[in-house]
């Protein structure tokens, strides 16, 4: 168990490639951490630097007290699971989770009390003599677990463990390592870009772009208060809508137009005035898909937040609709209870939820009011 | 149609696999067959000759000259197959590893494989007859200072040197390709369980390239007991009958010692034993091949 201090971070390729760019995290003893970023964002870079399998440029790394910039793999008290799971081909499932125990020179007993307890858990006992290519997919990254297991690491690595399996197997999956980060009680760091892993596992989540932490916070959070227009979009499926706006001020009152129709700001929103200073500035404005509202009584509630918005297609997702529409000439999503499902080409009103609506500084993307 | 396409297809077949198939016959095994033929006759090569049944296999068992032919033919490959079977590997290792001009060094430790056997083996004769001494000379080695094919004791280790100089370059291209298939996170599972150095190369490079190795092992103890070429153009077959492998025996006692029927038994013989030990190696390095 073990806590993990990255500072100033930093990786650049003999090429001169930087695709770490001083980063700093603390990741606490015990956490799931999720990195989570589009691809080349430097997430399994961060992760494979942490293992030990790719050299630290700069900065400082450590495990629990330990700096480990430069200290291998083997011996940073880690285990990792790899996207194309990594096992030894050759090895049958049991010596696949034996083979690190044995080179530590473990005593042979100890390691096959290791080796079926974490099979038991895993539910791999049947297949404990087979080689991996006799195993599922999702066998196989069992195994891949288990290998991790036994060795009773400080921190568990997970490189995008479950991208290659199809979508049922995933959710299963998921729910699993979850389970597992539960019962072991240890330090877990896992990259994805699949969003949805990300919210559903994590204690805490890491978006990173382009080498950069873009923002470090609970799933919660980083849905209802992302601090800037990458995060808002890249978190929540489908992304939040981004409509360009323009503040303008009456009194203490502030108003954003979209498509005509002017919206007030509740004043609760604008706290220690910071409106003030875009006042007459363009805005992005960002429209989660689900703060669309065509129910009658909220459109009657608000009409004030009334919008036309044109339908140009619909997608039937079972309990809802997505609908795909233009305001202002920039196209939006929002969802629709399935009852509402809207014709093609059909011109619709909705009210839009100006409490939830988020404000994004035009030029830095920086999150205005959330 | 599609008895047509069929027949289309079938003539095709037939065009590509029927001159090959004569051309194989004509020049392959009409002559192995013609060769048993001989091998129970006396022919000399020219003139006339009788059936003499399993004579020449009977006397190949008691001619010394054949029986010495062997042991050194298969002393030979096997010093040879296991020399240039480290030697490749070692050097297939580092041609894999990240280096400078990895490219071009490859190509040049390649070269060697486009060379004829005839050609390498004049130029190391050259090689052993005046270079070497010429150095041994120079910084005063008595040891040095003879040709080593000059000495019955030591002409097969210069022969034992020039031919595993030219196999090292094919050998060392199976492993390199060998060792692509390895896939790389395999490798980085092994350094976070503690495969390092040695025990990496073990337990994971080894077992993952055994389907190479057996590749290896079988061209060369194949190629190795056929050894010819260089026995040519390098020893001639001595001092002293020293380096006499099977094949030249064959072909110098066949054609111009006047006993073709005789030899032609020693290479049915031969032949039989190369086929026995190439399945004998892939059977049971097929067994130990880990099924990926």
């Amino acid at each position: 168990m073990a806590s993990i201090s990255i500072r100033n971070l930093n990786k650049t390729y003999p090429d001169g490639v930087e695709v770490i760019d001083g980063l700093n995290l603390e990741i606490k003893d015990k956490e799931f951490i999720v990195l989570v970023g589009p691809s080349g964002c430097g997430k399994s870079t961060t992760l494979r630097m942490i293992a030990g399998l790719e050299d630290i440029t700069g900065g400082e790394l450590a495990i629990g007290d330990r700096v480990v910039n430069d200290v291998q793999p083997k011996d940073r008290d880690i285990a990792m699971v790899f996207q194309n799971y990594a096992l030894y081909p050759h090895m049958t499932v049991y010596k696949n989770m034996a083979f690190g125990l044995e080179l530590k020179k473990v005593p042979k007993d100890e390691i096959d009390q290791k080796i079926k307890e974490a099979a038991k858990v895993l539910d791999l006992e049947k297949y404990l003599n087979r080689k991996p290519k006799a195993l599922s997919g999702g066998q196989r990254q069992r195994v891949a677990l288990g290998r991790a297991m036994v060795r009773n690491p400080a921190v568990f690595l997970l490189d995008e463990p479950l991208s290659n399996l199809d979508a049922k197997l995933r959710t299963q999956m998921r729910t699993e390592i979850s389970k597992l980060h539960r019962k072991l009680q240890t330090t877990f760091v896992y990259v994805t870009h699949d969003q949805t892993e990300a919210m559903t596992m994590g204690d805490r989540i890491v978006v990173l772009k382009d080498g950069k932490i873009q923002q470090v916070d609970t799933p919660e959070n980083l849905y209802n208060k992302p601090a800037n227009i990458f995060v808002a979009g890249f978190i929540g499926s489908p992304q939040m809508n981004f409509i360009n706006s323009k503040v303008t001020q009456e009194g203490s009152k502030y108003f954003i137009k979209i498509d005509g129709c002017t919206l007030e700001i509740p004043a609760g929103k604008n706290k220690n005035d910071i409106l003030s200073k875009y006042a007459g500035k363009e805005v992005v404005v960002g429209i989660r898909p689900e703060d669309f509202h065509l129910d009658q009584a909220f459109i009657e509630m608000a009409p004030k937040s009334l919008i036309d918005v044109k339908i140009d297609l619909t997608e039937m997702m079972g309990a809802e609709v997505y609908c795909y529409g233009k305001i202002d000439d920039e196209a939006i999503i929002f969802r629709a209870p399935s009852r509402f499902r809207p014709k093609e080409q059909e011109e619709i009103v909705v009210a839009i939820d100006v409490n939830k609506i988020h404000l994004f500084d035009k030029e830095t993307t920086e999150s205005i009011i959330i | 149609m599609k008895d047509k396409l069929n027949s289309n297809r079938s003539r095709t077949f037939l065009a590509i696999t029927i001159p090959i198939v004569i051309l194989f016959f004509v020049f392959n095994t009409m002559a192995v067959i013609q060769g048993f033929g001989y091998s129970l006759t006396n022919f000399k090569g020219f003139g006339g000759y009788d059936f003499v049944g399993l004579r020449n296999y009977i006397d190949l068992f008691s001619d010394e000259r054949i029986i010495n032919s062997y042991i050194f033919t298969f002393g030979f490959a096997i010093i040879c197959t296991i020399l240039v079977n480290i030697i490749s590997l070692v050097l297939a290792l580092g041609l894999s590893s990240k280096i400078r001009a990895q490219g071009a060094l490859r190509a040049i430790y390649f070269l060697p494989n486009i060379l004829g056997g005839l050609v390498i083996g004049y130029v190391f004769n050259f090689f052993f007859t005046y270079i070497l001494p010429g150095i041994g000379e120079a910084i005063n080695s008595g040891a040095l200072s003879n040709s080593l094919l000059a000495s019955p004791k030591t002409a097969w280790f210069a022969l034992v040197i020039t031919v595993a100089w030219q196999a090292v370059a094919l050998n060392t291209l199976i492993y390199i390709s060998g060792l692509q298939t390895v896939p790389e996170d395999v490798y980085e599972a092994g350094a976070i369980d503690g495969a390092v150095g040695f025990k990496k190369f073990k337990n994971i490079t080894f077992p993952l390239i055994m389907p190479f190795f057996t590749i290896n092992m079988v061209l060369c103890m194949k190629n190795f007991l056929m050894v010819f070429d260089q026995v040519v153009s390098l020893t001639g077959g001595g001092p002293a009958r020293s380096t006499e492998s099977i094949s030249f025996l064959i072909y110098s006692g066949g054609l111009s010692g006047g006993a073709f029927g005789y030899q032609s038994a020693n290479a049915v013989i031969f032949f039989v034993v190369i086929v026995t030990i190439s399945i004998f190696q892939l059977r049971f390095l097929n067994s130990k091949e880990e099924q990926l």
